[in-house]
Order: structure tokens, then sequence, then C-alpha cells
């Protein structure tokens, strides 16, 4: 060992200094590959989506924009894009706006006992599974469900929930206020209490202090959270498949029926793309305004 | 009992919380959040053939059912074969990208990690057609590994990302020290980074394996009948019945999900793994 690192310090320095630096590329080369799978699809259904179906041949190799014609005329596909576009954002707002108070006195709490309990119903649903929780509320929901029996027992009902928008909205909720807590925490974590109290020694009340440190403080939280919130929602598909009953059918249904029930292969693809545009967009917009958020990898340096 | 409730309510007075309304909104979330969970525990020990609620008699018939359901026993096979493979390969991947990104001077830095968020920017259905065409195009569809796979590439970015927090926690002295006490880059890297980098390690890899064995609509679209895993096969069960025998079912992933939670709590603790 003496003798190795003798012999390297007789060594140029350039010649152990700069490896390191083309070694880090190396490094990056699996975890490209990987990701690669999504990179190079992407360039697929670009090209699956000029394609024109056939209901023969499935997929004939004339460019067509046919696909993308279809989307922004037939009212029943554009219909459900926009729902869910704005199901999407509603879902974001609310979730999120559940999830600060959460995660602040999550943060904050005193008593480890609240803390654990806190933590423990943020981190059994996140680790649920969709399916499960989904099947959940079929039976809260459900026509002879919990809510539906307890209102029977004043004489009231029986309401009809599964099919509506309030049963998928309900589902949604539940499923994401979890993300948006994991989002906002460590964003409000890096807050300094010390600053909340100046703020109120100075005069603000709760809301300015609010206002003026916690929000400010905590954006880059919520542009993560809002990231992750909207691009899940967008594009979910078990809850509207099941509390939705067909009904309430987002873009994931949408491009699965297209998939798996017409093999329109073209116009499956425009859908995803449609719905990788909107969440590109959002994801772009809070990029450029706010940064990546407790979303991004932060890089070592910057950390001191 | 009282004296810890009134133990419990002393101390979250005077919290950031102590306004009543917000405590309320609070604890009413905690109720939404647990409420289909243990609807679902409590309806898996009905020992009637519907599901009613609440429960009209208690048994343990339905779990004494579920060796015999063959369907149920292979998909939940199938999940934990995916979830293994997903992890298996998710920690050298996640590992070294996440060392590459911080631990090297590259270039390109800031696409590099906009890049390495594409499983996250991408939708998951996006995400199922993108590797259907890609397993079908290749003929590969229809075999297990395919469903590792895919689960590996839509979550590497939590392993990524929970090795990267540990780096950032690393203090570059630690190395700089056995750097100076004369170790060379691989003992540094075996009695230095490895250690302060392990937790992130088993968090990012706990978080993996939990993913994969829940997850469904990627799996939905790329499995082919015989190899579907168990969250696909309970949404096919549940489109056409909803018998306690599912409910028994899901109980397992909630027990899962229960003893993750704890083994996370002990290994790392709760609120390390939220503020990460």
């Amino acid at each position: 060992m003496d003798t190795a690192i003798g012999a390297k310090k007789r060594l140029p320095t350039w010649l152990y200094r700069s490896p390191p630096d083309q070694f880090g590329y190396l490094l990056l080369v699996p975890g490209i590959l990987l990701v690669g799978f999504l990179f190079v699809g992407m360039l697929y259904l670009a090209r699956y989506s000029v394609l024109t179906f056939d209901p023969v041949d499935f997929v004939t190799n004339s460019l067509t924009l046919a696909n993308w014609h279809e989307l922004l005329t037939e009212p029943a596909y554009y219909g459900i894009f926009f729902r869910t576009v704005w199901m999407a954002a509603l879902i974001t707002v609310l979730s999120v706006a559940f999830a600060f108070p959460y995660a602040y006195l999550t943060i904050r709490v005193n008593s480890s006992i609240v803390r654990k309990l806190l933590l423990v119903s943020v981190f059994v649903p996140f680790f649920t599974g969709i399916i499960v929780r989904t099947y959940g509320w079929l039976i809260i929901l459900g026509q002879n469900g919990l809510v539906n029996n307890t209102l029977g027992v004043f004489g009231l009902g029986p309401i009809r929930f599964i099919g509506t928008p309030l049963a998928v909205m309900i589902g949604l909720l539940q499923i994401m206020i979890p993300y948006s807590i994991v989002m906002l925490a460590p964003a409000i974590q890096t807050i300094d209490e010390s600053l909340e109290k100046a703020a109120m020694n100075l005069g603000a009340n709760r809301i300015a202090t609010f206002r003026h440190v916690i929000l400010p403080l905590a954006l880059p939280g919520i542009a993560g959270a809002s990231i992750v919130v909207f691009t899940i929602t967008s594009a979910t598909f078990a809850i509207p498949g099941i509390l939705g009953g067909g009904q309430v059918d987002l873009m994931a249904n949408l491009i699965f029926k297209t998939l798996f029930s017409q093999a329109n292969y073209p116009l499956a693809a425009v859908f995803s793309l449609s719905l990788v545009f909107v969440t590109s967009m959002i994801v772009f917009v809070i990029f450029t305004r706010v940064g990546t958020g407790t979303l991004g990898i932060e890089t070592g340096g910057n950390h001191d | 009992m009282t004296s810890a409730l009134n133990r419990v309510l002393k101390q979250t007075r005077g919290l950031p919380g102590e306004y009543p309304l917000i405590s309320l909104f609070i604890a009413f979330q905690i109720v939404f959040l647990m409420a289909p969970t243990i609807v679902i525990l409590l309806v898996s020990f009905d020992g009637s053939t519907s599901v009613s609620f609440p429960p009209d008699s208690l048994s343990l018939r339905w779990y004494l059912e579920l060796p015999n359901q063959s369907q149920y026993m292979d998909a939940f096979g199938r999940s934990v074969i995916a979830a293994t493979i997903c992890t298996a390969l998710g920690i050298p991947i996640g590992v070294l990208t996440a060392l590459g990104l911080m631990r090297y001077d590259i270039r390109f830095k800031k696409p590099l990690q906009i890049y390495f968020l594409l499983p996250f920017t991408v939708p998951l259905v996006v995400s199922g057609v993108i590797l259907l065409i890609i397993f079908g195009n290749t003929g590969v569809i229809g075999n297990l590994w395919t469903v590792g796979l895919a689960l590996t590439i839509i979550n590497i970015p939590f392993m990524i990302w929970s090795v990267t927090s540990r780096v950032n926690a690393l203090d570059p002295e630690l190395e700089s020290a056995a750097e100076n006490l004369g170790a060379e880059e691989i003992q540094r890297f075996i009695h230095v980074t490895i250690p302060s980098i392990l937790p992130g390690v088993l968090t990012g890899a706990l978080i993996m394996f939990i993913l994969g064995l829940n997850e469904f609509i990627v799996s939905l679209i790329i499995t082919t009948p015989d190899i579907v895993t168990l969250p696909v096969q309970l949404y096919t069960a549940i489109r056409s019945s909803i018998s306690p025998l599912i409910a028994a079912v899901a109980s397992i992933y909630i027990i899962v999900a229960f003893i993750t939670v704890f083994v996370a709590d002990w290994l790392v603790g709760l609120d390390e793994v939220l503020t990460s």
C-alpha cells in the first residue's frame, strides 16, 4: 500500500485528478439507459401519432394528421381532456391546502405521540396502494356502504355516490394529500422558527406571518407538491374507473379503451402526447418560476 | 386513559396548531386518510358472504380461505418477484447515479437532473403505453421480468432521491480527512462513503419494493393474463364483486404497509423519511 501511494505521489497530478470526472459520467450510464426507455418511447409515440389507423391492419405507414384532428374536433375526446385538466387542477389546489397545515403541525408539534399519529396516518395510506384504497372507498360510499347505512339509521338516503365526480374527487384527494405532505414537509422543515417569532414580535399577526414569512419560504415545497399531484392526478386510471363507474372517465381511461377496445395505437399515442403536453406545460411553468423545488436533486456544492 | 388524553390535549395546546378549527381540520384529515384502510380491515373479518358495514359476524374464514385461492396467491408471488427485481436493479443504478451527480464535477448537470425526473414527469399511463409499444415491438412482452424492469424505470427517482439526500448530508470533510490519512479512492468508498449513504439506500430500497408491490396502471397495461400481478388481479375482482374475500386479500397490503411504516421508523425514523 505504501509503495502504491508513494508511486502515485511521483506521478503528475493530472493523471489521477482528471479521471474522477470522466468516472462520474461512467457512473451515470446505467441510469441514463434505464430512463432512456421513456425518452426513446416518447419518440415512438410521436411517430405513432401521425400514422394511419386501419381497422384491419391496425397501423399503416402513411402519414396523417387525422388523429390529432380527431382529438380537437370530437367532443367526447376533448371533453374528457378538459375534464382531466380541471379536475387535476382542482385536486392540486385542494390537496396542497389540506396538506399544508398537516405538514406544518407534523414538523412543529412538541408531543411525540401526536407527531407519530400524524406520521403513521400519512405513511400507511402512502404505502397501501391505489387499488386497495379505492376498494375501501367503494365499501364506504357504495349503495349499501358505510355512509348510506348510517344515513339509513336516520331515515335518510340512500345517496348515489358511485359514478359521481364527488366520489372520484374524494378518492383522488385521499391519494394525493399524502403525496403533498411528503413534498411540503422538507420545505417547511427548513423554515427557521425564530423568523416566525421575529415577525410576530414586530407586530405581525398570524395571517401576516403566514403570508409574508411561512408561505414564501415554503414555496419550493408547494412547487414540488403541485407538480407531483398534478402529474399523478391527470394520469389516474383506477379511481375514475371504479369510483366513477365509467361516468367520470379521465384521459387514462380513454387511453386504455382506445388501446385495448379499438387497438387504435395512433389515437392512443395522440391522447398520451396531449397528456404529456399538459403536464410538461405545468412542470415547465413551475420550474421556470419557482425552480424544481423539493422535487429537485440538489447539487452538493450549493448546500453549504 | 383519561390522563393520557389530557396529556395529549395539554401538549397540543401552545402549539402552532393551537387554533381549534385547524386542529379539528387535521383530526378530520387523519380520519379521512385512514378510513379506507380501517374499513377494509374490519370487513375482512366479516363472517358472511356479502360485504356489509358494520360486519354481521366476526370470523377468520376469509383469511383461512386465502391459501386455497390460487389466483390470488400466484398473483401475490408474481408481485413479490417483480418488486424484488425492481429493488435489485434500483439499488445499484440509483446509487451510481446519485454518486455520479453529486460527487463529480460533470457538465450538463441541470439537463441531466431534469432527464432523471422523466419517470415522474411522464404520466404513468403514458409510461405504460410506451413500455407496451417497446416490449411489444421487441417481442419480450409476457415475461415477468419486463414488469420488474418497468417498475424500476418508473420508480428509480425515489432511489436516486433518497441516496442523494444522504450524499448531501455526508460531510465532505470526512472524505478529505480519510484522503489526508492516506486512504485511496476505493478505501474511502468502502469505509466512508458506503456507511454514510447506507440509510438512504435502505429507505430507497424499502420505498421501491413497496411501490413495486403496489404498482397498478403500468402493470395493467403491460401484463398478459398469465403474468398479472396482485393489484391487477384485485382490480379485475373488484369490478365483478366486492366479496369479503377481496377485503382479506387487500388486508395483506395493509398489513405490509403497517410493517413497512414500523420498519422505516426503526431504520431511519419516520420524521427523517418525511423531511429528506
